[in-house]
């Protein structure tokens, strides 16, 4: 059996810590974390289900179409979660502008959210930093 | 007595006036709209064929508004070359648009921004809706001349007596939604039925309609 001469087992030395040092460097996004483009629209469709389940929230959604809001909010969250997505749909104060939204209701939407994400099988940790990436927006969605 | 003779051809002159108002109101054609069941049906259009239209479109702005997630009116009937405004009297925005092709548009509606009237130039058959309400369908028939009539709740529709050729249509007929029929008036008859098909209109993409068996229609 042949063995590795001292420059070869530097060179695979050097490749190990290269790899290693690779995967520090470029964390995962949480659009990855959350499985990308698929698990994004298993986690709309989880989120679209709480609603139409719901009878503290549902009026709002009662008339809207359904492929318009997931396919708006699939990139949307791409978009916030750092994936490779553009959203340009609506803001989210044109959006909201009119319905009048108060605390109770915006939390409530929050909780079917994580319910959305406990459904689909988003780790707690991964939970939060979405959370906090998505917390900026109340003031653009709440009471106007 | 030159004053009572004036008198006198005044009321005469009503007389006349009057006989003759009511005998346009008796000799005026009636039309009942059925389905295929012989229920009357209501919003049909009839629009009359052999009418000569000289006139330039009306100057008068027809409104098609948007008030608690609906078109109002769901039917609006125009003349080729009219303008139609839609306002929107809902504090949420909407999001019109039609793909029909006498008149594809759209119109981003956003509370407090009023949007410049749209023309109709075309004739036929304009389908509404909103990109984010789909329950919002609405319906704008651009007539030929400003001979178009809707039917009531009974289904009638009262004609002028000139009527011979007509075309007839309705927002839920079985035949393709820009297709108008050909009809032609019995010249004998004063009173006539039309009957047309009609079909239930396909579930629309919306929450209450993908979760009606949770919350109910």
């Amino acid at each position: 059996m042949k063995c590795f001469t001292y420059t070869q087992k530097l060179v695979v030395a050097l490749l190990v810590m290269i790899s290693l040092s690779a995967c520090q460097s470029a964390p995962q996004s949480l659009y990855q974390r959350v499985g990308e483009q698929a698990g994004l629209e298993r986690l709309v469709d989880a989120f679209i289900n709480q609603i139409g389940q719901d009878d503290v929230v549902f009026h709002y959604f009662k008339q809207t179409n359904v492929s318009h809001f997931r396919t708006g909010f699939v990139s949307h969250l791409c978009d916030v979660l750092d994936g490779p997505c553009q959203y340009d749909g609506d803001s989210m104060v044109q959006i909201h502008t009119g319905m009048n939204i108060n605390e109770h209701d915006f939390n409530h939407v929050v909780d079917l959210l994580i319910a959305a994400m406990d459904e689909v099988g988003i780790a707690h940790p991964v939970q939060n930093q979405i959370l906090a990436k998505l917390a900026p927006m109340r003031s653009e969605i709440i009471k106007i | 007595m030159p004053f009572f003779v004036f008198k006198g051809c005044l009321v005469m002159a009503l007389g006349i006036a009057l006989l003759g108002s009511l005998s346009v109101a008796v000799s005026a054609k009636t039309l009942v709209v059925v389905d295929q069941h012989g229920s009357p049906v209501e919003n049909a259009v009839v629009e009359l064929l052999d009418v000569t239209t000289n006139n330039p479109p009306p100057h008068q702005i027809a409104i098609m508004d948007q008030v608690n997630k609906q078109f109002s009116p769901t039917l609006l009937t125009v003349v080729q070359g009219q303008q139609v405004s839609f306002p929107n009297s809902d504090d949420i925005r909407h999001h019109v648009y039609s793909f029909s092709p006498a008149k594809p548009f759209e119109l981003k509606l956003y509370a407090g921004t009023p949007k410049a009237p749209i023309t109709f130039e075309q004739p036929g058959v304009v389908v509404l809706g909103c990109n984010i309400h789909d329950s919002m369908v609405g319906y704008i028939y651009v007539a030929h001349s400003d001979a178009a009539f809707v039917s009531d709740a009974q289904g009638t529709i009262e004609l002028p007596d000139s009527v011979s050729e007509y075309l007839l249509w309705h927002p839920e007929q079985a035949n393709s939604i820009t297709e108008r029929a050909k009809m032609t008036w019995p010249t004998t008859h004063s009173r006539v039925q039309a009957e047309i098909e009609l079909i239930t209109p396909a579930p629309r993409n919306t929450f209450g309609e993908r979760f009606k068996e949770h919350h109910g229609q």
